[in-house]
């Protein structure tokens, strides 16, 4: 349990650091990562959380959540491309 | 407490370091593409590093199986999705920070047009090869 508590509390830092870079970042390159990072974290977050309270879904959310994170990065990329390939 | 679930907890630990890790460089580095190289270990290693431990904790065959696919994906997607953010960048013409060199975009209208796919046509009437482009760095 003490790791789990130990890896919430690191993600959630570098959660922050993710949303600090996509407030100030100088380009929408910087934003689009910082937004990449922030998915990455939220999915470790969720499988250190359903350690914490010993959900028995975990695995199914974070499979879920890691297929929706691919998607999400490449429309980032076609977001930041203005819809151009 | 077995060690299996000690181990479990040691790679959550060692996972989120490399989150803390990827927060350091987006937050330190100087330009978009240094970032970019900083996101792509915590995308793809943490992820699998902190899914491992969390399966170390009550291992089980269905959990096993999930992991195994959970595993295979991200390390098979998450470089896709960071390459495809950091080509966007480049053909966004983001800036670098005290660039040596541009080999992607050095002399050309559009970089994504430029890219040669195929090798130049030899010439036949003279006898030898038409001599390949060479950019500015060489």
């Amino acid at each position: 349990m003490t790791g789990a508590t130990i890896g919430i509390a690191l993600i959630a830092l570098a959660c922050l650091a993710a949303t600090f870079r996509m407030l100030r970042g100088p380009s929408e390159a910087d934003r689009a990562i910082a937004g990449d990072l922030l998915l990455f974290g939220i999915v470790g977050l969720l499988t250190l959380y359903g350690v914490l309270v010993a959900s028995p879904y975990t695995f199914d959310l974070v499979l879920v959540a890691a297929l929706v994170g691919f998607l999400g990065a490449l429309s980032l990329a076609r977001a930041l491309m203005r819809g151009r390939r | 407490m077995n060690p299996m679930s000690v181990i479990g907890e040691v790679l959550m630990v060692v996972g989120a370091l490399v989150f803390a890790t990827a927060a350091l460089g987006i937050l330190r580095f100087p330009d978009a593409y240094t970032r970019i190289s900083a996101i792509g270990t915590a995308g793809g290693l943490g992820i699998v590093l902190v899914v491992v431990g969390a399966l170390l904790q009550h291992p089980t065959v269905p959990d096993l199986l999930k992991v195994v696919l959970i595993v295979g994906l991200q390390l098979a997607t998450s470089a896709i999705g960071t390459i495809a953010i950091a080509r966007s960048a480049v053909l966004t013409r983001t800036r670098m920070h005290r660039p040596h060199y541009d080999e992607l975009t050095s002399g050309a209208a559009s970089p994504a047009e430029h890219v040669p796919h195929r090798a130049p046509v030899p010439d036949h009437t003279s006898g030898r090869s038409t001599p390949r482009q060479e950019g500015p760095w060489q």
